[in-house]
């Protein structure tokens, strides 16, 4: 006789009760899930999420109120959800989930894994961890009005990393440098023109002229002559940006003549680059100062932040974002840095007015700061109904997986409008496990094209292994019979090695290495493919994977995942990191910022095939 | 829905990621909005949490029902130590933290005893718990009068969420502004001018017509075109008739309690609705029966999502409507959306 508690059956009751849990991350899909699970009749339940509260999160991870901001998200979580069920048993901790604390072991505590992440290095390391603990996971996505919930099971379906995901977008330095034509390309310039000033100064982030861009010679030996002319009387690069600042006192007017005017009639004696685009235009300080309108009342209905300034009112906003920034830079004193924050009020200015002095340089419409802070911060807008649906999907596949049904669980995709069947709600099969994942099967592989005479080992362990491959702590061993150890994890110990070339120590063409995640129980082998003919700015390839080749045609679906795996790792462009170049839907690029609000179902609808 | 022109900063602040999805506009339409929710079982509480994160001017709980043991395990608006209050008091302190723009009241009465200018002061009904006779005459007091009126319930692994926005609901559609080729060949073939933001957009007007819940009960299953059509008709429609029919004629749900009594008056009561509605008994086997008891809380977060979600698109006239019927079958993962009425 079927006994209910609730609606389950009893068995299944039972079970939750005595069950434990994990709740990776505690923001719009985690308050949500947490919920549901407690409500659920889940007892055991832990949770964790590095993150603070803030107050743009307050329109839907609704365990949280105005008086919880600034305090760790997963303790809140966790009392909030106690209120209502007292009984229920949580731990909540305030860290990373990549920290080595949560090893296999940890993981092994739990009978069920939920992600409820924003970004794609925690999921991939959660896929491992889970894959090494065996331990079903279920992972999940949101985006607006979309959203995703599947099941990952080791030897069953796909992992997390089966299939490739596209990599975030990144523009080659003289689109940002020379030629931008869009205004995300000026915008990445004004963020790449704070770090130069203020923060970490980075040699892929260079904001002056490109000198040695192709596109700028004539004939195809100036482009070689030109780079060693820059570097020799280049007074572009002698002098690096922030010192040059420096010797200035951080004086705006300085600043903004040699930005926007001086580098800006450099680009144009480079005549070529001009000759099929629309030159851009240098700016006069005093002329702008001269000829400024009184500023005419701003409309009152529209929010302060969409309101577009003129030229003027941004030459103004660089003015005071630079004084405010160098203040601030030189009270934290010696070798001090500053970190960009989309939230910081002088740092969403300086972007603000960087970028659109750029974009009016360089006849494009400016943007009001609201889009450039959508822009700039990779800002996913988030609803509380889409996560509200997503978790609820999540407990019902958990509920599945308790009971023993595996073969029942299902992708299921969430859509704004129904679809030609006239389904919201779409389940679909999972699939089996890709038979050449780099990461679940038994002895996984990859081939990786490089310059081994130009690669260093520090890129060899940070952009390749840590940022492509997604592990945390590498260590790496070459297949040469000695087995030299080019990378160790632990601290220090191959310090030494790191500005070496990969060919110092033998790597060739055809060499292997051993490279393993201690953390993550994994190993992977790499092969290493010579090459001397990659595309600029591009550091490495992965065999398989060439950015000229056209991805897998995608159904709507799939486009959706891409899309929902979270802001922080939008195919918005990054500012920070190189890699391959990597086109989405056969090189139409897929943004996640729109002038006007959304639209990730006009995404959806360009679609795909 | 009268609207104040300007957003405070804290609002600004607070809505800032759902304004950049459906814009100021449609927020400045919510902020306007007056919501009465029938009911504040477990589907309640899920949209109440939806509508008032959205911010809306003003939401109306109304329930007469006490708070039990069950409903403080169901849902999370009411305090476990709210026993044998009334859920709509007893919902009001958490749901109001959850948003102070918001004004929140309770209600204790119960709907039936409500005149009917009661429901005028509001731009959009909500009723969920109802009785099929009482959302049919809600459903027609309202609509005449221009307020929107969605219905919803949860019943186990299953729910559905109904809505009529009336003969000429007018709403707006975000769509690509369409980028002319510039044809001047003065300047080669590769010119660019100041180039159009390729993420222009245009808003188009759209109107979508509603039939009475009446009239989507109501459909007659004997003439040779429906026939054809099921098909291709979610079964989840009949068995909302069989709930429904449950409800009036024990005064309330499927109860775990006496599971087994109601599972046999549920498939005796599916026989009786099918052959009434003159379609196969076929169509809804016994399995239903198991999985339709109580509020599950996954399910009523399904549903209060899409439900809370048709709400605010109401309310701001903003993208299409879902029309007319919404059904989630939480054993299988199925969203559909259905049109069910006069064609």
């Amino acid at each position: 006789m079927v006994q209910l508690v609730g609606s389950l059956r009893k068995e299944l009751a039972d079970s939750l009760s005595t069950c434990k849990v994990l709740v990776v991350g505690a923001g719009g899909i985690g308050c949500e899930l947490l919920k549901n699970l407690v409500l659920t009749g889940f007892k055991n339940i832990e949770v964790i999420d590095l993150d603070t509260i803030d107050v743009s999160n307050l329109n839907r991870q609704f365990l949280f109120q105005k008086k919880h901001v600034g305090k760790s998200k997963a303790q809140v979580a966790k009392e909030s959800a106690l209120q209502f069920c007292p009984t229920a048993n949580i731990t909540a901790y305030h860290d990373s989930i990549m920290n080595p604390d949560y090893n296999v072991e940890f993981f092994r505590k739990f009978v069920l894994v939920m992600n409820a992440l924003d970004n794609r290095a925690a999921r991939n390391h959660v896929n491992r961890m889970c894959l090494a603990a065996d331990i079903p996971l279920i992972e999940s996505g949101t985006a607006g009005y979309l959203g995703q919930v599947t099941v990952i099971k080791k030897g069953m379906t796909e992992c997390y990393e089966c299939q490739p995901k596209p990599t975030q977008k990144t523009f080659p330095g003289c689109t940002i440098r020379n030629t931008p034509s869009e205004p995300i390309h000026c915008i990445v310039w004004a963020k790449y023109l704070f770090n130069q000033l203020f923060g970490e100064e980075d040699a892929d982030q260079e904001v002056s002229p490109d000198t040695a861009d192709p596109e700028a010679a004539w004939k195809p030996e100036e482009t070689a002559a030109r780079a060693t002319a820059s570097e020799k009387d280049g007074d572009i690069k002698r002098v690096s940006t922030k010192d040059w600042a420096r010797s200035t006192g951080y004086d705006p007017v300085k600043l903004f003549n040699k930005l926007f005017k001086d580098d800006i009639m450099y680009l144009l004696t480079m005549d070529k680059l001009w000759k099929k685009r629309k030159a851009p235009t240098p700016l006069d300080w005093h002329q702008l100062e001269n000829s400024a309108c009184p500023q005419e009342d701003s409309p009152v209905s529209g929010l302060k932040d969409q309101q577009v300034l003129g030229v003027w009112g941004h030459c103004q906003l660089f003015q005071q974002s630079v004084e405010t920034l160098s203040s601030q830079l030189q009270e934290k004193g010696e070798g001090a840095e500053l970190v960009w924050d989309k939230d910081d009020p002088p740092a969403m200015d300086f972007v603000t007015a960087a970028s659109n002095l750029r974009m009016h340089i360089f006849s494009m419409n400016m943007k009001s700061r609201f889009d450039v802070k959508s822009m700039a911060g990779n800002i996913i807008p988030a609803i509380a109904t889409t996560n509200a649906v997503i978790a609820g999907l999540i407990v019902l596949e958990g509920l599945k997986i308790l009971s023993g049904e595996l073969e029942s669980c299902r992708t299921i995709f969430l859509n704004k409008c129904p679809n030609l069947r006239k389904k919201l709600l779409v389940p679909c099969i999972l699939d089996p496990p890709s038979a050449n994942c780099y990461v679940c099967t038994s002895k996984p592989e990859v081939t990786v094209k490089l310059n081994v005479h130009k690669t260093m080992v520090l890129s060899l362990q940070d952009r390749i292994l840590k940022e492509r491959f997604g592990m945390v702590a590498p260590d790496v061993q070459i297949e040469d019979g000695k087995g030299t150890i080019l990378i160790s994890s632990e601290e220090g110990e191959t310090e030494a090695n790191n500005s070496k070339f990969l060919s110092d120590f033998g790597i060739r063409n055809g060499s292997r290495l051993q490279v393993d995640d201690f953390l993550q129980d994994y190993t992977l082998l790499v092969n290493v493919l010579h090459t001397e003919e990659l595309e600029r700015d591009v550091e490495f390839e992965v065999v398989g994977e060439a950015p000229d080749k056209a991805p897998p045609p995608q159904t709507n679906q799939e486009e959706v995942n891409s899309i929902t795996n979270g802001n922080k790792d939008s195919a918005q462009p990054s500012t920070s990191s190189k890699g391959q170049l990597q086109f989405l839907n056969k090189g139409k690029f897929v943004s996640h910022h729109s002038s006007s609000s959304s639209d990730l179902k006009q995404q959806l609808e360009h679609g795909i095939n | 829905v009268k609207e104040d022109p300007v957003i405070s900063e804290e609002e600004a602040a607070q809505y800032d990621r759902q304004i950049r999805l459906w814009g100021l506009d449609a927020q400045k339409r919510l902020r306007g909005s007056r919501v009465l929710l029938v009911g504040l079982g477990g589907l309640g509480a899920e949209v109440a949490k939806n509508l008032i994160l959205a911010g809306v001017k003003g939401l109306t709980l109304l329930d007469h029902e006490q708070a039990s043991e069950e409903s403080c395990r169901a849902q999370f608006l009411v305090p476990v130590t709210a026993r044998g209050q009334n859920r709509a008091r007893a919902s009001l302190e958490r749901a109001q933290n959850l948003n102070p723009m918001v004004e929140v009241h309770a209600d204790s009465d119960r709907v039936e005893d409500k005149p009917d200018d009661f429901f005028l002061q509001f731009d959009a009904v909500c009723l969920t718990g109802c009785s099929r006779d009482l959302m049919v005459r809600v459903d027609q007091l309202c609509s005449q009068r221009n307020i929107k009126v969605f219905c919803g319930d949860v019943y186990g692994y299953y729910g559905y969420m109904f809505c009529n926005l009336g003969q000429e609901h007018n709403y707006v559609e975000e769509k690509p502004k369409l980028v002319k080729p510039t044809g001047n060949s003065n300047d080669g073939p590769e010119a660019k001018k100041a180039k159009v933001d390729p993420n222009e957009t245009t808003m188009v007007k759209k109107t979508s017509s509603f039939c009475t819940l009446k009239e989507a009960l109501e459909v007659d299953w004997t003439s040779e075109k429906a026939k054809a059509g099921l098909k291709r008709t979610p079964v989840d429609y009949f068995l909302l008739h069989v709930l429904l029919k449950f409800r009036t004629d024990k005064g309330r749900d499927p109860d775990p309690q006496s599971f087994a009594e109601d599972s046999q008056l549920l498939r005796q009561i599916r026989d009786d609705v099918l052959e009434a509605l003159a379609v196969s008994g076929d169509l809804l086997s016994d399995d239903f029966t198991s999985y339709c008891f109580s509020e599950m809380s996954p399910v009523c977060a399904v549903v209060g999502g899409v439900l809370g979600q048709e709400v605010v698109k109401a309310l701001s006239q903003r993208d299409p409507p879902h029309r007319n019927f919404f059904f989630f079958d939480g054993r299988k993962g199925n969203g559909v959306v259905d049109f069910f009425g006069p064609k």
